[in-house]
């Protein structure tokens, strides 16, 4: 792993649109080499398609990405060898088995074979996996498709790892193992984007958190210096989020609401 | 270096197309994935449905080539009985255009399935995410492609040139010398490329459309429902359409050059027309025109074939050119995204309705069954297959054949159909309940509704079949004894369909911990067992000896029959509770 000490990602001023809908708006932001960066927001607020056009499978409207100081749809090739992904549904191929992904993998990006043995064996181990090394993925659990796949995107030993919610379907400890990793990851200098919904898993593990509302940057900092903006100090991750995407009083109007319903048939 | 790294792009397209392989074959299993994956998980041969299809279509294409070489024979003996060149010419360009359209309809059949797995773009998903640059991705997509239709490709290019040199070779004679030979396997080469290339370019493109019927479409509205089970009908009739097509074609190609139909004079004009009609015919025409060596055709024929071809070539080059646009596209990580985004629906109104439980299954068998390969063919099955039989006895005309035994010959011929497609019936009938059964679990469900909503199927789809068939026969010398039987029948193969599925329900309603349809009274087992053979047993008696027995006796028979069905399967499945309790 070669770290630096420039900005692994440095985001200016991005937009993407899609037909009428403006996914990303003139977004901007920056990653550390050792930090890892929450991406927080409501469904569809457009934190996969940021995700997607910091990997370059998306092309860009406006603005301008830099990745390892590279630019992501020229230097594609160079950005992807140093870069691992987990998506939000597992991508990975499902009609092959566990064996043979790591294999194709392992060809495609030209691993030593002695060297990525020994890590895949690790991880396998340390995520109860090693059982369904020989089985077909398709016939996987969802939990256990997500740990091939986090297998997968860890097994070159990337600088960067981007993260759409890698712990959807994750059992309680294979969680805390793969946060754990993450953890390790950033010690050893190596960035994550970590993009998620779960509020209290941001709060344990990110350094930094961007919250992103229908594609516009609504906060950046850290959990208390976003509770200051909230004007909530002391406050947990979940009240300051609702305040600062201005959720707060529609939601305390849906509960109401709800209240009413359950009430009036209780009556009836 | 470049070797090196195609060859690793030739290694990815391997891991591409089996992922395509295993969506397409996922998306048509519908609501039976969890069992497919069963079974690719024990059987790995399962794993590559693909090499049936492949080796299917390599079958059919080389065997197509007897057209083109029973053409050139009978064309030869033709000539030597005193037929006249104009008609052989004429004969010749339609069955050779017949065998170019062909050779794509048995593509696009055979290929479909796998392409629209390719076309969904699915697959190429997870391959962005590895170090492979946006030109090497598209490379790949074209190799996947590649990959798909192989064995297909081998032999649509090499069998037309093959076969002409042998059937050249073989009547070489007065009418044709050793330099045209040479050049009429050179013509062969240059018409199968360019068809070839030209196939390759529609089964793209028809594979992409089904693709976002398939799967991008608002599964949900009745538009999707329609475009769909109207692309499965086609896909099924086109099927069974072009199968018979080559059979009859084959078996009466001699007669049908031996005919000389048309005056000389017509000949040449409808020839001047077609050859102008760039596909299939003036592909036919050209070969036709140098197989009889230029003689007795008119200069116009000769330059409408060319000038036919010609824009053939033009059509075939934007043909590749619109499907390597799609290829590209669809291994471009935008694509899916734009399609959806296009096809974003407004709802207007959320209002739910509370239909009685029996239509409330069948809705949702119906929304089921149209979504799937496997359960819409059980469905068409017996409205097509009567209709079918009735085309071929119609075409083949078994009164000439089979003479005073014609009707039963055929009746019985048709109904050996109809029983095996009840069989399927019940088969796919309780198949359906397999799928979702954790949320059925859930529910307050009375069986009986459930059990119910089966029976329109076999009283329905079977009937309708039957007498549709009637329509194709009202011209024939048999109608009117088939009248008679088909009506007598009617309620033979419904009655048995049902039981059969009471039966079935009885033996593995509840079967290896899964839950399918449970009868409401589980007790007297020996008593329903007894009722249930002797429904389909006198049934079958009823089919077997309907030569002897009179019509009267059939419909007592059937009468008998459907009261003890109804009693049968309130036995099972009482109206009410207190039925089960007290009164059994």
């Amino acid at each position: 792993m070669s770290i630096g000490k420039e900005p692994m990602i440095k985001v200016q001023q991005i937009t993407k649109s899609f037909g009428d809908v403006v996914a990303v708006n003139n977004l901007s932001f920056e990653v550390k080499p050792g930090e890892v960066f929450g991406l927080l927001g409501p469904n569809g607020a457009g934190k996969t398609t940021t995700v997607k056009l910091i990997l370059g499978l998306l092309e860009l409207d406006q603005g301008e990405i830099e990745v390892f100081g590279l630019h992501p749809e020229k230097d594609e090739v160079e950005i992807k060898k140093k870069l691992g992904y987990v998506s939000e549904d597992p991508l990975i191929y499902k009609s092959m088995t566990p064996k043979m992904l790591f294999d194709f993998i392992t060809s495609i990006r030209d691993l030593d074979e002695a060297k990525t043995t020994e890590k895949l064996r690790y991880y396998l181990e340390s995520l109860e996996a090693v059982e369904y090394y020989e089985k077909l993925i398709a016939t996987l659990s969802r939990g256990n498709k997500q740990k091939m796949q986090v297998i997968a995107s860890l097994i070159h030993d990337p600088d960067l790892l981007i993260l759409d919610e890698p712990l959807t379907g994750l059992d309680a400890k294979s969680a805390k193992v793969v946060k754990e990793i993450i953890e390790l990851h950033s010690e050893r200098g190596g960035s994550v984007i970590f993009s998620t919904h779960i509020l209290e898993v941001a709060e344990d593990i990110c350094d930094r958190i961007a919250i992103i509302d229908r594609g516009k940057l609504v906060a950046l900092g850290t959990v208390e210096e976003l509770s200051k903006m909230a004007d909530k100090a002391g406050a947990d991750l979940e009240t300051i989020f609702l305040k600062l995407t201005q959720q707060d009083e529609s939601v305390n109007h849906i509960i109401q609401n709800l209240r009413k319903m359950f009430h009036n048939d209780k009556k009836k | 270096m470049i070797l090196l790294r195609n060859k690793v792009l030739y290694k990815a397209s391997k891991r591409v197309y089996k992922e395509a392989v295993l969506h397409a074959q996922l998306q048509s299993a519908g609501s039976n994935q969890q069992r497919y994956l069963e079974r690719i998980e024990k059987d790995r041969i399962a794993r590559s449905p693909d090499i049936i299809y492949k080796l299917l279509a390599t079958i059919y294409i080389a065997s197509l080539t007897f057209l083109p070489i029973l053409s050139v024979f009978s064309m030869y003996r033709q000539l030597s009985e005193g037929s006249s060149f104009e008609w052989l010419n004429f004969a010749s360009g339609i069955v050779n255009g017949a065998f170019f359209f062909i050779q794509l309809v048995i593509l696009v059949v055979f290929a479909l399935m796998l392409a629209w797995g390719i076309m969904s773009g699915g697959p190429y998903e997870w391959i962005h995410t590895l170090p492979f640059s946006r030109k090497e991705i598209e490379k790949i997509g074209l190799l996947t492609f590649v990959r798909s239709i192989n064995v297909q490709l081998i032999a649509m290019t090499l069998v037309l040139p093959i076969g002409m040199t042998v059937a050249i070779s073989l009547t070489i004679g007065p009418y044709i010398s050793i330099w045209k030979i040479l050049a009429i396997i050179l013509l062969s080469i240059v018409l199968s490329l360019v068809n070839t290339c030209f196939n390759i370019g529609i089964l793209i493109i028809l594979s992409r459309k089904l693709a976002i019927v398939m799967e991008e479409y608002d599964f949900a509205s009745k538009k999707a429902s329609f475009i769909r089970i109207g692309t499965m009908f086609a896909y099924f009739f086109v099927s069974m359409f072009i199968f018979s097509v080559v059979n009859i074609g084959i078996q009466n190609l001699d007669a049908f050059y031996g005919l000389n139909g048309l005056s000389i004079k017509d000949s040449t004009l409808i020839s001047n027309i077609l050859s102008f009609v760039p596909y299939p015919f003036s592909s036919g025409y050209l070969l036709s025109i140098f197989v009889l060596d230029f003689n007795g055709v008119a200069p116009l024929t000769i330059v409408g074939s060319v000038i036919g071809f010609l824009f053939h070539c033009l059509i075939t080059f934007l043909v590749i050119r619109k499907a390597l646009t799609i290829l590209r596209n669809i291994s471009s990580p935008e694509i899916k995204r734009k399609k959806i985004m296009r096809r974003k629906t407004i709802v207007e109104d959320i209002v739910t309705k509370n239909l009685p439980p029996v239509r409330a299954f069948m809705k949702r068998d119906l929304s089921i069954i149209t979504r799937e390969m496997q359960q819409i063919v059980v469905l068409i099955l017996p409205i097509m297959m009567p209709i079918y039989t009735a085309i071929t006895g119609y075409v083949e005309d078994f009164h000439v054949i089979y003479g005073n035994t014609t009707v039963t010959v055929y009746f019985i011929i048709m109904m050996v159909y109809v029983l095996t497609n009840t069989m399927a019936m019940i088969v796919s009938t309780t198949t359906i309940e397999t799928g979702g059964e954790t949320i059925m679990a859930a529910l307050p469900i009375n069986e009986r509704d459930k059990m119910k909503s089966k029976i329109p199927y076999f009283f329905g789809t079977i009937v309708i079949g039957m007498l549709l068939s009637l329509l194709v026969m009202i011209k024939s010398p048999i109608f009117i004894g088939t009248l008679y039987l088909t009506l007598s029948f009617l309620l033979v193969f419904p009655i048995i369909g049902v039981a059969g599925l009471l039966l079935k329900v009885r033996l593995f309603g509840k079967f290896r911990h899964k839950y399918v349809v449970e009868e409401i009274k589980g007790k007297y087992k020996f008593s329903k067992y007894v009722l249930i053979i002797l429904l389909i047993s006198l049934m079958m008696v009823m089919f077997i000896f309907s030569a002897v027995v009179g019509y009267w006796l059939i419909f007592t028979c059937e009468a008998v029959c459907l009261v003890l069905l109804v009693f049968t399967f309130n036995y099972m499945f009482p109206k009410k509770e207190w039925k089960v309790k007290y009164l059994f």
